[in-house]
């Protein structure tokens, strides 16, 4: 394999569709010429279920089951999104409390994001004590959110009108005591993404996206944050409880590999934070408002920072009990835009990186690359790709 | 731009087109427009991008059914909290839209579901091939329109058609 690559051939690689970064399917095809990266475009649909057709035959409350089960890693923001879209459409308010513990779930949900993307970006670049020791630390928010919700993964913490589940003070307890001991590490985790030269060498200056292209392709969350762009719906447009709880944007001007990962674990710092203030200050009251069961006709829309950027969904009502129309548009799906344009240009080894650097959600989006050179396709699996970068990074440091 | 003047400088943009769109304000912080000519979204589109109006959010098909006769294409652009959205009304048979892609690239897969999930032609799509569906899909079949029929597939759940893939 090695000798057809040096030849300086244009062949095409195929990436996918078991593949890429996050052991889940999405297709990628790469024109190579030489060692870089000339074209680039993407296929999805290898995970995809139908969800937006399968609401439409479901009521409301069953839609919400459904719509959680989007993503196992965002679970929790499909499902607030959802709510607060239902209850705008029926004119209903959730209660303080209720609104309170979604944004602590939501960002509980964001920290075990982080971390989980922390430690498959560590892999990307070979790096696999960081991906050891995140995911070890990792279990500490896991544990948090077993415990809050019953559940590490699709913690079903909402309904329609509220929320199922409350915080008391031994819960509560052991939240802070997991943060303090997660926020040490995370200190830790800021100093190796900045310092340590041998990851540096595979993030700083590499996929550099400046602020006008992001804003051009369209980049969310904190891949658009790294870049600059004052992007973030927290802030921008409040929802729950961030209103009362607000957070801080995060942003960086280098646009690079290594600015993302600052971001997010900046980012990290801000969710200890909030949740700190969240349970200092939790509203008392009720945990659900009543809901009818068949919603006013109407159209709503609803916007919500996901770990990867904003989440959009668009409902409309027919005034039954079963949704007439639900369009979900999840953050992945505007990265991969930046992330093919990015490619051009870019040498083959960097792909698994900037890849990666967009925190990629192939379930929210469907939810293998090919590399074409001299007309010729070559099949490769992710991990002969993931492969190529690490052993070129270090053919150049020997 | 705050909300008060994001609204504002949306009604007015709105405003110059006012004999081509039709305006409504569905929520505060919501503007709806729909347009009587679908040509005229792209000029639109460039005006709000002028004014630095918001940036392209989704976009959302909607079917209302063979019994209505008619599907739209809703694009959203969102500032701050403010959403603006373009509505384009389409036709269930030879519905055909202008591409944005050229002005605002991430508007590329957007369109390549809203042509795959509900038979919209967008002219101008550079890879309009499937993004979601998969190959061997069936022509013409649209499975977010409200007369799809998941029985063109075939039955007992394995897709002959499909087994190339």
């Amino acid at each position: 394999m090695q000798t057809d690559i040096e030849k300086a051939e244009r062949f095409t690689i195929p990436i996918g569709p078991q593949h890429p970064a996050l052991k889940e399917p999405g297709h990628f095809s790469l024109t190579v010429d030489g060692e870089i990266v000339t074209g680039a475009t993407v296929r999805l649909g290898y995970a995809h279920r139908g969800i937006e057709k399968g609401i439409e035959s479901r009521n409301w409350v069953q839609s919400l089951y459904m719509l959680e089960r989007i993503c196992g890693i965002c679970s929790h923001i499909h499902a607030t999104a959802y709510a607060l879209g239902v209850e705008a459409l029926a004119g209903v308010q959730a209660p303080p409390r209720a609104q309170a513990i979604r944004e602590l779930v939501a960002e509980l949900e964001r920290i075990h994001s982080h971390l989980l993307w922390i430690g498959v970006a560590a892999h990307e670049a070979g790096f696999d004590t960081l991906f050891m020791y995140s995911w070890r630390d990792r279990e500490t928010v896991m544990d948090i959110l077993e415990g809050l919700t019953g559940n590490r993964v699709n913690y079903s913490a909402n309904l329609l009108g509220g929320v199922k589940i409350d915080v008391d003070d031994a819960q509560r307890d052991a939240i802070l005591r997991g943060l303090d001991f997660l926020e040490g590490r995370t200190r830790h985790y800021l100093d190796v993404v900045t310092t340590d030269a041998t990851f540096l060498q595979r993030t700083r200056g590499v996929g550099i996206m400046t602020r006008q292209q992001a804003e051009l392709l369209g980049a969310v969350g904190p891949t658009a944050r790294a870049s600059g762009v004052e992007r973030d719906v927290r802030v921008d447009a409040p929802y729950a409880a961030y209103a009362d709880f607000p957070v801080n944007l995060v942003t960086s001007t280098a646009g690079d590999l290594e600015a993302r990962f600052v971001v997010r674990v900046q980012e990290l710092f801000e969710c200890y934070r909030v949740i700190r203030v969240i349970l200092d200050h939790l509203p008392a009251g009720e945990l659900t408002a009543r809901m009818p069961r068949r919603i006013k006709e109407g159209e709503a829309i609803s916007r919500v920072e996901a770990p990867r950027g904003e989440l959009f969904y668009f409902l409309k009502s027919n005034g039954t009990d079963t949704p007439e129309r639900i369009k979900v548009r999840t953050p992945t799906i505007c990265n991969l835009t930046s992330v093919i344009k990015l490619a051009v240009g870019h040498q083959l080894a960097d792909v698994p990186m900037i890849l990666a650097g967009i925190d990629p959600c192939f379930s929210c989006n469907d939810r293998a690359v090919i590399v074409r050179r001299d007309g010729a396709a070559q099949g490769w699996t992710w991990e002969q790709l993931r492969q190529y970068g690490i052993e070129t990074y270090a053919r150049r440091n020997s | 731009m705050n909300v008060e003047e994001t609204l504002m400088t949306a009604s007015q943009i709105l405003e110059g087109w006012a004999w081509k769109t039709e305006t409504t304000r569905p929520a505060p912080t919501r503007i709806d427009a729909t347009l009587e000519n679908n040509d005229d979204l792209v000029p639109l589109v460039v005006a709000l991008r002028v004014k630095h109006l918001g940036y392209l959010s989704a976009i959302t098909g909607l079917d209302h059914g063979p019994e209505a006769g008619f599907m739209e294409a809703l694009y959203h652009f969102s500032s701050g909290p403010v959403i603006v959205t373009l509505r384009l009304k389409l036709p269930r048979e030879g519905a055909v839209v202008p591409t944005l892609s050229d002005i605002i690239p991430s508007a590329e897969p957007f369109e390549r579901e809203l042509a795959e999930m509900f038979g919209v032609t967008v002219v101008g799509l550079r890879a309009p091939d499937h993004l979601y569906l998969p190959e061997g899909w069936p022509e013409g079949v649209y499975p977010l329109r409200k007369d799809f029929d998941p029985g063109v597939l075939g039955g007992n759940g394995h897709h002959a058609e499909m087994d190339a893939w």
